[in-house]
């Protein structure tokens, strides 16, 4: 950063002016104004529709509403209370905890996974590629149709493909220890695909020399890969790290197609709860409750990630 | 300067607040965007919420045609919208955003919270000697009457009825009928599993994963119990708890029972014997079906009882006097028995208007094809659902997830329905002082 030399700023009073002044902060008014209007649709738009509603969620939460009623009633902190205190929001946290924890974990380790297989002078990888790419850009609501089908215990894939070696398909859908599951395969199906995109990317630009010479320093290609390329690679991981909790915990489409939050509770994640309560109980407050409760949550693990990160992860 | 600025700032904000949500229940509102065809211009517009899509869509389509070309001063225009639950949600949007369709279809547990919160207008003042009181089947009519002042009209009513595969029950060799009693259809079971259904033992009956709170407020009433009484949730009472458990043996001791995503798709692909499912799916059915469906009275057990269903029309407040008037030409005309008993035959719902049962293409239809005629006689047996359900907003919610736990999870009926009644009491409490001054 260069250091500018600032004015000291003097009192009005002590200090004639001198010629120029008035010039000058005329001047500056007029950047000032320019500024202001170069700033202003985005600001604008960005206030609309991503500040404005914030607050606006933020006053909601503090009201009982639902919807219909000509105005909301304000109930102070009734909301939050009556939610932390619930065991249904509690098992909720625990289903958007595994949720979430089963879907980076399975993301990151298999997109690196597939980013080093791609990253081999194989034939046919560019297809391959494509291939393993293309789910992330279908729309979720398509995605989760074909695996409704894949899933279906009388006409589905699964069946056709698990019933020739003797073994009945589980109900993936209707029984509440497979759902959970079901829904990770599904959506890590769909996300794999752009994190091994993104680790490729990094592989291709680790520097080779660090490699080669750790290589004829007789490093294997284990040790290679842990001790060079893994630290090198941390300010992605980092990236999809972050990208990946925020994407999940707000994982809705596929779940409001193919379970609905259920059978019963086992998959209600935090988004889908703030969907029920909002858009099937007309409940505005109770939604707008959980919705700052999720704000408060992903702020906090963001910030912690920032932190801890931003000792170990060495950019480059 | 700052401070002024800020405590501007701050006003301001909390003007704009103050401002948000809030409407008046006798503003008049816009209505959605759509387009007039030329031949119709100059005509007042009305517009149709509509939650019905495939063969029931294409019916709704042609007698909203049929009406516009039957006279010159009204032109209404359907919208299809999606389910139920995306009607209710996109009017409340609309009301909130201050615009309103001027006719919607409401479902049984949608309109109560419209009238509720001064968002349905009263229908009294727009009835005449063809639409009202004197030509509608009473029992549908007085579903919306609250203190002698009518909310909506019935349209696709519907109860459900017992579906059951007829080539299948011949190759068992059961009598060609639906089961009685629900112990008649349990005995039934391990004689249907000899049956092959694509490579697997037939299983019985379907139960359905979402919205099964509807049919199961019958099977409730069927073993004695009751929901709520008024609002005083009975739930986890004997009753209730016995159809609870009587569904979770059929599922997880028998093995003949099951929760399919959709009970229909199923049972009309030949992989379960029979489902209760709403007799608005009757013509689909029929249509989709390899096999020779039967349709039935859904069983009885210690009594007789049957939840009605599906949509009504209701008319929302904030619309304009003008388009209030052009919207009741339209209510009149659905509610004449020829357009009445057309619906029916297209859809398989129930014939809201009384005089429709003697329309000559109904009654033919009825005599060719006598499962048209089931719902109509199962009638008898229909009574007003527990208010809980109807009015507790998300209650059927809060039911049918209690049911998803029994049948996914093999959950014991009583445990569930203690923690459902807990959930349906705060439902109740958030109601209760609304439901105490409009309904009681």
């Amino acid at each position: 950063m260069t250091v500018v030399d600032l004015p000291a700023r003097a009192h009005p009073d002590e200090v004639r002016q001198p010629p120029g002044t008035d010039e000058r902060r005329r001047r500056t008014r007029r950047e000032y104004g320019l500024f202001a209007l170069l700033v202003a649709p985005n600001l604008l738009v960005i206030a609309v529709f991503a500040y404005w509603p914030i607050v606006y969620n933020a006053w909601l939460s503090l009201t009982d509403w639902n919807m219909i009623a000509a105005r909301p009633t304000f109930v102070g902190l009734d909301n939050y209370v009556n939610t932390l205190t619930d065991p249904a929001f509690h098992k909720t946290l625990g289903v958007t905890v595994a949720f979430t924890g089963l879907i980076v974990a399975g993301s990151l380790v298999i997109g690196l996974a597939l980013a080093v297989l791609f990253n081999q002078p194989l034939k046919g990888r560019g297809l391959v590629r494509t291939i393993s790419f293309a789910p992330h850009i279908l729309s979720g609501a398509a995605v989760a149709t074909i695996w409704l089908f894949v899933f279906d215990p009388g006409y589905g894939l699964m069946r056709a493909l698990i019933e020739p070696f003797g073994a009945e398909p589980p109900d993936w859908m209707n029984n509440s220890d497979w759902a959970l599951p079901g829904l990770v395969i599904v959506y890590l199906w769909k996300n794999v695909g752009f994190t091994a995109l993104i680790y490729l990317a990094g592989l291709q630009g680790l520097p080779k020399e660090l490699d080669e010479a750790a290589a004829i320093d007789g490093a294997g290609t284990w040790t290679r890969f842990r001790a060079i390329k893994l630290p090198l690679l941390a300010p992605i991981s980092f990236f999809l790290l972050i990208t990946t909790v925020i994407g999940t915990f707000q994982a809705f489409d596929v779940i409001a197609v193919m379970t609905g939050g259920g059978p019963g509770d086992a998959t209600t994640t935090l988004s889908w709860s703030i969907y029920n309560e909002g858009f099937q109980a007309f409940n505005a407050g109770r939604a707008a409750t959980l919705s700052i409760i999720m704000f408060a949550i992903l702020l906090v693990v963001t910030t912690i990630q920032a932190r801890v990160m931003e000792r170990r992860v060495h950019y480059r | 300067m700052t401070m002024r600025r800020r405590t501007f700032l701050g006003l301001a904000g909390v003007a704009s607040l103050a401002g948000c949500g809030y409407r008046s229940p006798d503003a008049e509102y816009k209505q959605p965007a759509g387009a007039v065809p030329k031949q119709y211009a100059g005509r007042t517009r009305v517009v149709f919420w509509s939650s019905y899509g495939g063969t029931n869509g294409k019916a709704v389509d042609k007698l909203v045609a049929k009406f516009n070309e039957s006279q010159t001063d009204v032109y209404v225009e359907a919208q299809f919208q999606g389910s139920y639950d995306d009607v209710a949600q996109k009017i409340a949007a609309g009301l909130i955003a201050r615009q309103t369709p001027d006719l919607a279809v409401l479902s049984d547990v949608t309109w109560e919270r419209f009238f509720l919160n001064d968002a349905l207008e009263p229908l009294n003042g727009y009835f005449t000697d063809g639409f009202g009181p004197a030509v509608f089947h009473s029992k549908l009519f007085n579903e919306y009457v609250v203190k002698g002042q009518s909310w909506c009209v019935p349209f696709a009513r519907s109860t459900p009825i017992l579906y059951y595969n007829r080539d299948v029950f011949a190759k068992a060799g059961l009598p060609d009928r639906a089961p009685r009693t629900w112990s008649e259809l349990r005995s039934w079971g391990a004689t249907l599993a000899k049956v092959d259904a694509n490579g697997r033992p037939m299983r019985t009956l379907a139960l359905a994963k979402v919205d099964g709170d509807w049919q199961f407020q019958g099977n409730v009433w069927q073993f004695g119990g009751a929901y709520s009484k008024g609002l005083d949730v009975t739930i986890d009472e004997d009753g209730a708890v016995a159809a609870g458990e009587f569904q979770r043996q059929l599922i997880h001791i028998d093995g003949h029972g099951y929760m399919a995503s959709s009970p229909m798709t199923d049972f009309a692909g030949g992989l379960v014997a029979m489902c209760q499912d709403s007799t608005g799916g009757l013509k689909s059915a029929m249509s989709k079906a390899k096999f020779k469906v039967g349709a039935g009275f859904i069983p009885s057990e210690v009594a007789a009882g049957l939840a009605t269903g599906g949509g009504g029309i209701g008319m929302f407040r904030n619309a304009s006097a003008e388009r209030k008037q052009a919207a009741a030409k339209f209510l009149e005309f659905l509610a004449t028995p020829e357009n009445s008993a057309w619906w029916t035959t297209q859809s398989g719902y129930l014939p809201v208007v009384d005089k429709a049962r003697e329309d000559p293409a109904l009654k033919k239809l009825v005599a060719d094809e006598p499962n048209y005629g089931v719902a109509i006689a199962q009638l008898v047996n229909a009574r007003p659902q527990d208010a809980i359900r109807l009015y507790g907003r998300n209650a059927n919610v809060a039911i049918y997830t209690g049911l998803q736990q029994i049948y996914a999870d093999n959950a014991d009926p009583k445990k569930v329905f203690a923690s459902v009644a807990r959930r349906l009491e705060a439902i109740a409490d958030e109601v209760s002082r609304l439901y105490e001054s409009k309904v009681l």
